[in-house]
């Protein structure tokens, strides 16, 4: 069948909106994976640690294994007040054994999730387990 | 039976071919001009503003204020059609904008500021850099905003799609800037090993004049040989991570030292300097994600004088084409903004309100001369628009809301020409006095000349408005030049088209042979039993003038009684709003990032909330209000800006403004525990300004200043209804100064120089040059610096070494290239950054500024409540203040406070249309003296124009209205509507008293004679307003023109025969 100018048009304009409706809703299924409302136990609830530097000033430690890498930017799962897992953007500096110096973005007593596992999703609402409160001080 | 103008305008037209021929062609240009005119949403509103950034590395505030800020201020204010100087002394440089008269023309507003700086930059002291000059204008504003957002991409690759796509938009014809907001870009990192340098004796300085110094390649000229030329070029550009790597920087021992044995070249993402994201909330179009992503916006603004609606559709016809090839599958591309659309959308609904206005005016006169009466009437509405349209067109006017409600507006009154003479053609028909031709022309003759005049008075009344000034002037413009060019052309359809219609269409009515007498008619019987007692007994007459006089004041009382509130522009309903959160000086981009989020988090629970989207560390597009704000300069780690997207306003009930006042305690609250300060942002109704509320103050030095500010923001903030209240100045933020050792630098041979740049270097990084690759669309820059985590505390400083320039500087033995660490040449002061210092016309102020909304909508109450409490302010001095609300204090030697802002404006815009009022008030006077010759009745005439007060201002209370600015436009139009209206009245009188009829039957006649005409006419100004009242801008002039039409033409038509009779009684 041939198809003249206006109707091709006609078709444009339909098919358009059409199109970007359907890239705004092609990825439904992933609606609130791991459904919020469920909690799910995370062994390893650990607080963020201080830890006095030899020049005075206070720092900021977590654990290497608690960071969440999306290409340049780096973040932390923190629990929220309500128990939600927030995903953190956070800056960090210097390796210290195992750990990480926070420079900005977390709170000193924040509680986060120890070791990242891709399955936790923000938004997810979890059980602190038994909690692995280190010892506050380290060294 | 002489002619006037009128009626020989009539003879010639009334059957003349070329009647038809004008009125085809009329039409045919009209609408040929309606689709050529550009449409957007707001009026073109050129204020030329433009920003000087002038630079001087390393002065503090309070020097680059005297010694930059101030002498270019001076010269600047000589600049002739300059307004405002401005200007902000920060560390480092120094930021002086220039706000010219509204109107100006902007080239050469600019062409005259380069000039005089330039004559002025010798008198720079050393170390100003060159200024950066920028000019602001409403094209600056992004008209179409695209967010790009991904799932899986991190916003390094998100940016290379957008920028991709930036660089094919802009081959589309007619588009302005675009702009990319947000992302990483692409960058070569030379990340510096201390140790390692240390190892191999190389510093940082060194390695930046090697790496450019490497970076270099020319034309080095040609060699001539056989008849030929041969070029000879030199050199390489660095091409890619591994030839940076490669460069030699330094020799140790006997073999070379590349750079990347000192220092790890990475080429990829920048450091994260702005943290972008996006998301959908509870409005949310149905199976859209949960969460949020990491998001780029692509901004394009239009070019000045295109049609935003058409940009729009073209840009998303090439983005959806380029879905197949450059945007991959798990980028989505959301539309975050489209005011194309909107603009669109309201052109479409003003059009369609204004097609009701006239089937509504139709139908109206359709009651009063049937449906013959009321086609002749129709058929002269589009005549005249399509003729005002062309006009728009010609003057380069957009269609806009203004332009399109100047047309609504005048709807009710373009009528009324062609109404006059159809009914007056229609009567004579009736009476069947003169054959057919003879009767309209002798009905055009009656009425046609009282008509001109009054179609003067009303142009009169609303010509005026074109000299308000300041920024409502360009807004309001199209208001009185529309509807003076329609009423005009108007004029000329009744003298010319319509005698030419009603001749053709209306009737003489068959079998109604009786002989037509007035005293017979229905009106003639109404005001027989209305106006006689009055004639008759002057106590009555009293007692109705007492009552009438009663209800002038009852009604003028509302206003001081706070019934109506006085509000220079009411709140649109928009589509969007913004937050504007300020977290403390000195807060790290995460801390705000995290605030942001958490604000964020919150308005997605709000349930008319579509999509947000935050920007840290770079300014979310600007809107009309961020121009006049300066919001495209917030691009600090302390600042976040979060653009909020409703739901379409046909689909939610609440008001955009309601949504902001029921979310802004919510935010508030956020920001408040992290310290922060948020602020809700509507888009505003008319001219943007700094802020609703400013309390600007004056003062002899900083600190006093900033104590008396201290006072007055805790004053606002007892105050109810006073809300987003901040202040522009910094919090204390902690300064490591890094004091140089002259004494010990010198005998190591290191300049102060050197330290200052290794230092930067290290910290801030630098970069050193770019990178030359031909298939990278946005440049790629060379960075040098240390890594993240060597740059955390001044412990970190002490790896830093310089070299030593050796016995050339004559200050040493040491040998030159020896290493010194920087600890041992520097001292640490703490210090509290010095705060910035603002200058407005070159006195020094603090701005304190605040928003109103919930117990007082409009900023003069809340003015008029704070001023009580700080004239009570204690001050040192012992004096107290008394805020300005006009003029700039006129000396600093005394602490003192003017108001600001949105007041500023509505000073002038009432200032402004008042002042109109009175020479609308004294044209009219006198142009009805040139018509009747007499002083006197005139004066008679005008009695009506106060009368409108008293529907008007109750009609507000009514409909729980603010008197805005529109209101004041529909009672200075309706001065002139009341005045024709009298004119039209007392003229018929003086006819028939003329012809010889005694006074009180001359007067009830001309009532009843008159009343129909002044009915229908003010009836289709009630009528075509209606539509307007859903409009909330323009709500004000509807109510206006509606209630004072109603209430001063019942009073017109009993008052004025009244007074007139008095009168004329008394002179006998």
């Amino acid at each position: 069948m041939r198809i003249d100018g206006t109707k091709r048009l006609m078709l444009i304009s339909v098919a358009i909106p059409l199109f970007f409706y359907g890239c705004s809703s092609q990825e439904l299924k992933s609606v609130k994976n791991g459904s919020p409302d469920l909690p799910v136990t995370v062994e390893n609830i650990i607080s963020v640690r201080t830890s006095g530097e030899s020049g005075g000033a206070e720092i900021l430690l977590v654990p290497k294994s608690a960071i969440v890498r999306k290409g340049e930017l780096t973040g932390i799962l923190v629990v929220g007040a309500d128990d939600r897992l927030i995903l953190r953007w956070i800056r960090t500096g210097r390796l210290l054994k195992d750990d990480l110096v926070v420079l900005g973005g977390l709170d000193k007593g924040e509680f986060v999730v120890g070791t990242y596992n891709p399955a936790l999703n923000e938004g997810v609402t979890v059980k602190k387990g038994p909690r692995v409160t280190e010892e506050v001080q380290s060294k | 039976m002489n002619e006037g103008i009128a009626g020989k305008l009539a003879k010639q037209f009334i059957n003349s071919k070329i009647t038809p021929l004008l009125m085809v062609a009329s039409l045919l240009v009209g609408i040929m001009a309606t689709f050529m005119t550009p449409r957007e949403e707001e009026p073109q509103i050129v204020v030329p503003m433009v920003d000087l950034f002038i630079p001087f590395p390393g002065a503090a505030p309070s020097e680059i204020e005297a010694r930059v800020a101030k002498p270019i201020e001076r010269t600047l204010t000589e600049i002739p059609g300059v307004d405002y100087v401005y200007s902000t002394s920060m560390p480092d440089v120094a930021l002086v904008t220039v706000r010219y008269k509204v109107g100006e023309d902007a080239e050469k507003s600019m062409v005259k500021l380069w000039s005089t700086l330039m004559k002025n930059m010798d008198k720079m002291p050393q170390g100003v850099q060159f200024p950066l000059m920028k000019k602001v204008s409403i094209d600056d504003v992004p008209v179409l905003n695209l967010t790009f957002w991904s799932k899986s991409k991190d916003p390094f690759q998100i940016r290379k799609t957008a920028v991709v796509v930036a660089d094919e938009l802009k081959k589309i014809k007619n588009i302005g800037d675009v702009e990319i907001k947000g992302g990483l870009k692409r960058q070569i990192k030379i990340v510096l090993d201390k140790q390692k340098l240390l190892k191999y004796n190389v510093s940082p300085l060194q390695i930046t004049r090697q790496v450019q110094m490497a970076n270099s390649q020319m034309t080095s000229g040609d060699f001539k040989q056989m008849n030929q030329e041969i070029v000879v070029r030199t050199g390489k550009f660095l091409e890619s991570a591994s030839d940076v790597g490669n460069i030699v920087v330094g020799i140790y021992g006997a073999s070379p030292v590349y750079l990347r044995d000192v220092a790890s070249v990475v080429d990829g993402p920048e450091e994260v300097n702005n943290y972008n994201f996006f998301g959908w909330a509870a409005a949310a179009p149905h199976g859209s994600v949960s969460g949020e992503y990491p998001a780029v916006t692509l901004t394009v603004a239009k070019r000045k004088g295109g049609d935003a609606s058409l940009l729009a559709d073209k840009v998303m016809a090439r983005v959806s084409g380029l879905r197949q090839t450059v945007i991959p599958a798990d980028v989505t591309v959301t539309e975050t903004r489209n005011y194309g659309a909107t603009a669109s959308e309201k052109v479409m609904t003003l059009l369609e309100h204004l097609l009701m206005a006239v089937v509504a005016v139709t139908i109206v006169v359709g009651f009063f001369l049937g449906w013959r009466g009321s086609l002749v009437v129709l058929a002269s509405v589009p005549i005249t628009f399509a003729l005002t349209l062309l006009i728009y067109y010609l003057l380069d006017y957009s269609l806009n809301r203004v332009t399109l409600f100047a047309l609504i507006f005048v709807t009710g009154i373009v009528v009324d020409d062609s109404i006059i003479i159809a009914e007056n053609i229609h009567r004579h028909f009736a009476m069947k006095r003169q054959p057919k031709l003879q009767a309209a022309i002798t009905a055009i003759n009656e009425v046609g000349n009282p008509t001109i005049l009054a179609t003067f008075t009303v142009i009169a009344a609303v010509l005026p408005m074109v000299f308000v000034s300041g920024l409502m002037g360009p807004y309001m413009s199209p208001m009185p030049i529309g509807a003076s060019l329609a009423m005009i052309f108007s004029l000329l359809v009744a003298l010319i088209a319509t005698p030419w219609l009603s001749f053709r269409l209306l009737k003489t009515e068959s079998g109604h042979h009786e002989e037509y007498d007035v005293t017979k008619t229905g009106y003639y019987k109404v005001f027989n039993t209305i106006l006689s007692p009055f004639i008759e007994s002057p106590v009555k007459r009293w007692m109705a003038f007492g009552v009438v006089g009663l209800m002038l004041f009852g009604a003028i009382a509302l206003v001081p009684l706070k019934a109506v509130q006085m509000k220079m522009l009411p709140f649109d309903n928009k589509n969007e709003f913004q937050v504007i959160l300020d977290m403390p000086e000195g807060t790290s981009l995460e801390q705000t990032a995290r605030v942001a989020k958490e604000v964020s988090a919150y308005l997605k629970t709000i349930p008319e909330v579509s999509s947000y989207q935050y920007y840290v560390g770079t300014n979310a597009p600007i809107n009309f209000n961020g121009l006049v704000r300066h919001y495209y300069l917030r691009q600090k780690a302390n600042m976040a800006d979060i653009q909020v997207n409703l739901v379409h306003k046909g689909e939610r009930k609440a008001q955009s403004h309601d949504i902001a006042k029921r979310v802004r305690p919510g935010v508030q609250q956020i920001a408040q525990r992290y310290n922060g300060n948020a602020k809700i942002v509507e888009i505003p109704p008319g001219p943007p300004v700094m802020s609703t509320l400013v309390a600007e103050i004056y003062g002899p030095t900083q600190s006093e200043q900033i104590a008396l500010a201290t006072e007055v923001k805790k004053v606002f903030k007892e105050t109810p209804g006073v809300v987003d209240i901040d202040w522009l100045v910094e919090a204390d933020q902690k300064v490591y100064n890094l004091v140089v050792n002259k004494e010990r630098a010198a005998f190591r041979g290191v300049s102060a120089e050197q330290i200052a740049q290794t230092l930067r270097m290290s910290l801030a990084g630098m970069d050193v040059g770019l990178i030359h690759t031909a298939n990278e669309l946005d440049p790629v820059t060379i960075q040098v610096r240390l890594p993240q985590s060597d740059r955390t505390s001044l412990h970190d400083l002490s790896g830093i070494f310089v070299q030593s320039q050796g016995m050339g500087t004559l200050t040493t033995r040491l040998r030159a290239g020896e290493m010194i660490p920087l600890s041992e040449l520097v001292k640490v002061e703490e210090k509290i950054q010095d705060k910035s210092i603002y200058h407005k016309d070159l006195r020094r102020v603090v701005y304190v500024t605040a928003d109103v909304a919930g117990a007082t909508e409009s900023p003069v109450y809340a003015m008029l409540d704070m001023d009580k409490k700080i004239q009570k302010l204690k001050l040192p001095a012992g004096y107290s203040i008394n805020p300005l609300y006009t003029a700039s204090p006129t000396t600093e030697d005394k602490l003192s406070m003017k108001w600001d802002g949105e007041w500023q404006i509505t000073f002038e815009v009432f200032r402004d249309l008042g002042t109109a009022f009175a020479v609308v008030l004294v044209i009219i006077y006198l142009l009805i003296i040139g018509w009747f010759q007499s002083f006197k009745t005139p004066l008679i005439m005008m009695i009506a124009i106060p009368l409108s007060l008293v529907g008007i201002i109750p009609g507000h209370m009514l409909h729980g209205a603010f008197f805005t600015a529109t209101s004041m436009i529909g009672m200075i139009a309706l001065a002139g509507i009341m005045v024709r209206n009298s004119v039209l009245l007392i003229d018929f009188i003086q006819i028939r008293r003329a012809e010889g009829i005694e006074l009180k039957q001359a007067v009830i006649e001309s009532a009843a004679v008159r009343t129909r005409p002044i009915i229908l006419t003010s009836g289709a100004v009630v009528i075509g307003s209606i539509v307007m009242l859903f409009d909330p801008i323009f709500q004000g002039l509807a109510i206006s023109l509606i209630w004072g039409g109603i209430l001063s033409t019942i009073l017109t038509l009993v008052v004025v025969p009244i007074v007139y009779y008095m009168a004329e009684k008394k002179s006998k």
